[in-house]
């Protein structure tokens, strides 16, 4: 059994193995020839057009309300995997005491329902 | 030893993945397939779209394959066939899930092109439908096994598999897989009729390659996770514990692969509607139905 | 050599890696892959698979010979694919300005198989070679032009200040062709779009090219102040995307752009590659009128041809008695050309099934022309019934493309019919009376039920071709020469009427005016796009069933 922190460095391990892995393929990529720069050819495909007019704008997403939502449940997710670890140690008391939370949140969904934050701007 | 078993298992079942979506698109099984197409990606050229975001541009098929590889180091293939065995395992599944999300909008930010950044910001609306829908069903199962160690959780199937005590948890944990590896009909961010190939449009040769081996392992960690947390991993008669996971993962990918092509591509607001006004609260039902069972179970 | 190679000697290696690439040829069709099932080729059967992006592609296919049109585009195409590439040209010898084609073949499924494996042998032997040109015709050039942040309408040639506002001009690069006729573009768009403002805040990396720091700090309020806020009152910064003329999901020729407003479309501009000029028809021997007319639209060849017999039958005043016996052939036609728009409609959905069903459904239709084909419309029953019961799909649809019933009783044709107004020029026909026809109509003038249409339409010209028995297609005019006189005709094509008037002396065509369906319905896709998300727009669009052959440029 290896320690959490001989587990997390296997991890990290592996991080940088993929990235070499990643490395090596390009590697590979490269030894067949470096690629010929010609007219056109890097301006993003758009199908027939050469439009390189640049597009990192303010892009208008149109799910901001329901990114709100998923920020309160997302914050109430943390709290429920240690909750679920002790469940079956605590029992009833358990359940109520998250019953009420979950409630409370599921409340608010309902409201950002009512509310339309759930539907595309 | 493990690690390597471990990770050569991996990808061979990413191998065979490939080999399986060869087969859902032509009707035959050419198992030398990927292997030709590998080898033919690796033989193009690769250039780099002009004025890109250049560290998203490169970053982004790494960090989908690291995010797909992190997620399978901490799923058990046997009893003792894990990379690592962390103490909140299905949590760091679900923590290394999420970097796919950064991944594909790196990828739609990076070459700076129309077509990328409208499928990365749909991969995000995406992400904000499916989230909840991962996570909720896994605490259901790590309620049931009293752990987040992923062969404890394996373990406490030992009666009677997830899928059958959690049916709603495991119907609602499958489709939101489908939606993490972008399969269709969640295949918003690389929509091949809507948005000329969305985010895979501007990688080309090797990266290419990265990119598609990234989005295979990524369907073999999530058929490895369905298998882990619903299907009983590697419980089961006469075979070797591996064997059985390597079955049931890959008769779950072979669902996912061939399960979306009989069914037009969602739309971003239906995923969304749909994921929230019904799929949370199944889910939260789901999380309380298993607590009053396993209350009264106990009591 | 391949036209495409990558410049080097050839290698173990690289042997291994051209061997493969012969393996896995992936192809991008022009102008469509709809063009080449309409033409009876099955490109997935001969080797080839079709992908969506250029970048994708290692074979560029070039089906009936390139329109005047496409050059551009298909060149630009073209040189957006990476190396190793190859051009295989069916029905034609030449398509310039794509590099010489290396493979070229006759239009049919046996010359195609061969030609494929050509390429692949071609492939195998010349990926790599040491002595390869550049490519670089006119339209992928680029220039740079030096632009305002604040003001775009500003351009210049060298860099400087802004007139307006004093501020140093960034480098921008803009296609040659686009530069000349810039100035008048941001005339006659007219909307406030400021699709061309880059910024730094989003912090994402390093953009080089941006520079606001002489600017001074400006507050995001202040950047957006003069935009036009859009439905929800953000004001957002809007992006020029164009959906065409050669999008995988769309009708190749059809040339959409998009202003999109995030994924929302704000701004719709149509416009087709492929239409046809006026007055082409001028100075044509009548006998040559079935020809020509045949040739206008790939999609739907025979009911132009019909078309032609029944103008010319009007001009010389000759019963038109043989007009049953096209009756199956247009309805023939009608079948094979709707399942085809259903095949394109699938991909653009993202429904593979049915993209692939009827794909091959069309092309069985095709091959088998005695119409007697049992298990053929048997089969064609089944992929309707399933069709009609499939509830995701009528999700996905609905509500999708929705016009206003008055707007759409503007353009009789498939598009009215789904709107509840039953006009169909076949039912004032004698023969079609004959036969009990009736039009099929559906309520709803969205997505949905169009798609509906286009089954019951199915459904009714199977059971007149069962009727009928015969399908065989006009091929002479078996008038005499030398004739005189003004003829009018009207068919129903599979979407739309279309209107021939001809005036002819001495078995030449004096002057003709054609009214083509697609061309009256290609003023829809504006009010079918407008404020939808960009998949639903491209949804909507498909819907129309446009054919950009028919289309006016």
């Amino acid at each position: 059994m290896m320690s959490p922190l001989e587990q997390y460095a296997l991890l990290l391990g592996m991080i940088a193995g993929t990235a070499g892995l990643v490395g090596c393929v390009y590697l590979i990529g490269r030894s067949f020839g470096k690629p010929r720069r010609e007219e056109g050819k890097d301006v993003p495909a758009s199908s027939g057009r050469l439009s390189s007019e640049p597009v990192w704008v303010r892009y208008h997403v149109r799910y901001y309300g329901l990114a709100l939502l998923f920020l309160a449940f997302d914050m109430e997710m943390a709290f429920m995997y240690p909750w679920a670890v002790v469940y079956r140690k605590v029992g009833l008391e358990a359940l109520l005491d998250m019953g009420v939370f979950l409630a409370i949140l599921f409340l608010g969904l309902l409201y950002g329902w009512s509310q339309g934050a759930l539907k595309r701007r | 030893m493990t690690v390597f078993l471990v990770l050569v298992m991996l990808f061979a079942g990413a191998y065979l993945v490939a080999v399986l979506e060869g087969w859902t698109s032509t009707g035959r099984l050419r198992f030398a397939g990927p292997f030709w197409a590998a080898v033919a990606l690796l033989g193009r050229e690769s250039i780099v779209p002009r004025k890109p975001d250049r560290v998203l541009y490169e970053t982004a098929p790494v960090l989908l394959l690291v995010s797909a590889v992190l997620a399978a180091a901490v799923l058990p293939l046997g009893p003792h066939l894990v990379i690592a065995d962390l103490a909140t395992g299905a949590l760091a599944v679900n923590a290394a899930l999420a970097y796919v999300m950064v991944a594909l909008v790196m990828a739609g930010w990076g070459p700076d092109g129309a077509y990328a950044m409208v499928a990365g910001w749909r991969f995000l609306g995406q992400l904000v439908a499916y989230s909840m829908l991962i996570v909720m069903p896994i605490t259901a199962v790590a309620m049931r096994a009293g752990s987040l160690v992923t062969t404890t959780i394996v373990e406490s199937q030992a009666g009677i598999w997830n899928a059958l005590t959690q049916p709603l948890g495991f119907v609602l944990f499958f489709l939101a897989a489908m939606a993490v590896c972008f399969l269709p009909p969640f295949d918003l961010p690389t929509a091949p009729g809507e948005l000329a190939g969305g985010i895979e449009a501007e990688y080309a040769g090797p990266r290419l390659a990265v990119v598609r081996l990234a989005r295979m392992v990524l369907v073999v960690s999530l058929s490895l996770a369905v298998t882990v947390f619903f299907l009983g991993g590697w419980l089961g008669p006469f075979l070797p514990g591996w064997a059985w996971t390597s079955l049931k993962t890959l008769v779950v990918a072979a669902t996912m692969l061939t399960a979306g092509r009989y069914v037009p591509r969602l739309r971003g607001e239906h995923v969304m509607e749909w994921g929230w006004k019904l799929g949370i609260p199944l889910a939260l039902v789901n999380i309380f139905w298993v607590g009053i069972t396993l209350v009264l179970r106990s009591m | 050599m391949i036209t495409g190679a990558r410049k080097g000697e050839t290698s173990w290696l690289r042997r291994l890696a051209a061997r493969a690439s012969s393996k896995e040829l992936a192809a991008f069709v022009v102008p469509g892959p709809e063009v080449a099932r309409a033409f009876g080729l099955d490109l997935g059967a001969a080797g080839l698979r079709v992908v969506p992006s250029p970048r994708h592609a290692s074979v560029l296919v070039v089906v009936g010979g390139l329109p005047e049109g496409l050059r551009d585009a298909a060149s630009v195409i073209y040189a957006q694919m990476m190396r190793p590439r190859a051009v295989l040209v069916l029905g034609s010898d030449t398509a310039s300005p794509l590099p010489g084609p290396d493979v070229s073949a006759p239009m049919d499924q046996e010359s195609l198989s061969a030609a494929v494996a050509r390429l692949r042998r071609a492939f195998a032997e010349g990926a790599w070679d040491p002595g390869v040109e550049d490519y670089a015709p006119e339209a992928a050039a680029t220039e740079t032009r030096y632009t305002c942040p604040m003001h775009p309408e500003v351009v210049q040639k060298e860099p400087g200040a802004c007139p307006k506002c004093g501020m140093d001009l960034v480098p921008r690069e803009v296609s040659s062709g686009e530069s000349d006729g810039e100035e008048e573009e941001e005339e006659e768009a007219g909307e406030l779009h400021h699709g061309s403002m880059d910024h730094g805040e989003h912090g994402s990396g390093g953009h080089e090219h941006m520079d606001h720091t002489d600017m001074g700090f400006m507050s995001m309020v202040e950047m957006t102040r003069d935009l036009q806020p859009s439905g929800d009152g953000l004001r957002m910064e809007w992006v020029e995307v164009p959906f065409g003329p050669l999008f995988p999901g769309l009708p190749g020729g059809l040339a959409l752009t998009f202003t999109l407003d995030g994924d929302t479309v704000a701004c719709v501009q149509s416009g087709s590659a492929v239409g046809r000029g006026g007055g082409c028809l001028q100075g044509v021997p009548v006998d040559d009128l079935l020809e020509h007319l045949g040739r206008i639209d790939p999609l739907s060849p025979v009911a132009y041809r019909v078309l032609a017999l029944r103008a010319v039958e009007n001009a010389a005043g000759v019963e038109p008695a043989r007009a049953t016996a096209y009756l199956g052939a247009l309805e023939h036609e009608r079948v094979v050309s709707h399942l085809g728009w259903l095949s394109s409609f699938g991909y653009l959905i993202g429904y593979e099934w049915l993209h692939r069903r009827a794909a091959g459904l069309q092309l069985a239709l095709l091959r088998d022309d005695t119409g007697e084909g049992e298990t053929l419309w048997g089969d064609l029953s089944d992929l309707l019934q399933r069709l009609r019961g499939a509830t995701l799909l009528r999700r996905r649809l609905e509500g999708v493309g929705r016009l206003r019933t008055a707007r759409a009783a503007e353009y009789p044709g498939p598009v009215s019919r789904a709107a509840g107004l039953p006009y169909d020029v076949r039912s004032e026909e004698k023969a079609y009376q004959d036969l009990g026809f009736e039009p099929a109509v559906q309520e709803g003038n969205d997505a949905y039920s169009r798609l509906m249409l286009h089954l019951d339409e199915m459904e009714r010209s199977q059971e007149i071709v069962q009727a009928v028995g015969s399908v065989s297609a006009p091929d002479d005019l078996g008038v005499q020469d030398g004739i005189s006189g003004e003829g009018d005709a009207t068919v129903e094509t599979p979407r739309g009427p279309a209107r021939l008037r001809v005036r002819i002396e001495d078995g030449m065509v004096r002057s003709a005016e054609l009214e083509t369906p697609s061309g009256r319905h290609a003023q829809l896709v504006e009010d079918v796009a407008l404020e939808h998300e960009v998949a639903d727009a491209l949804a909507g669009v498909a819907s129309l069933d446009l054919s950009p052959w028919g289309m006016t440029r």
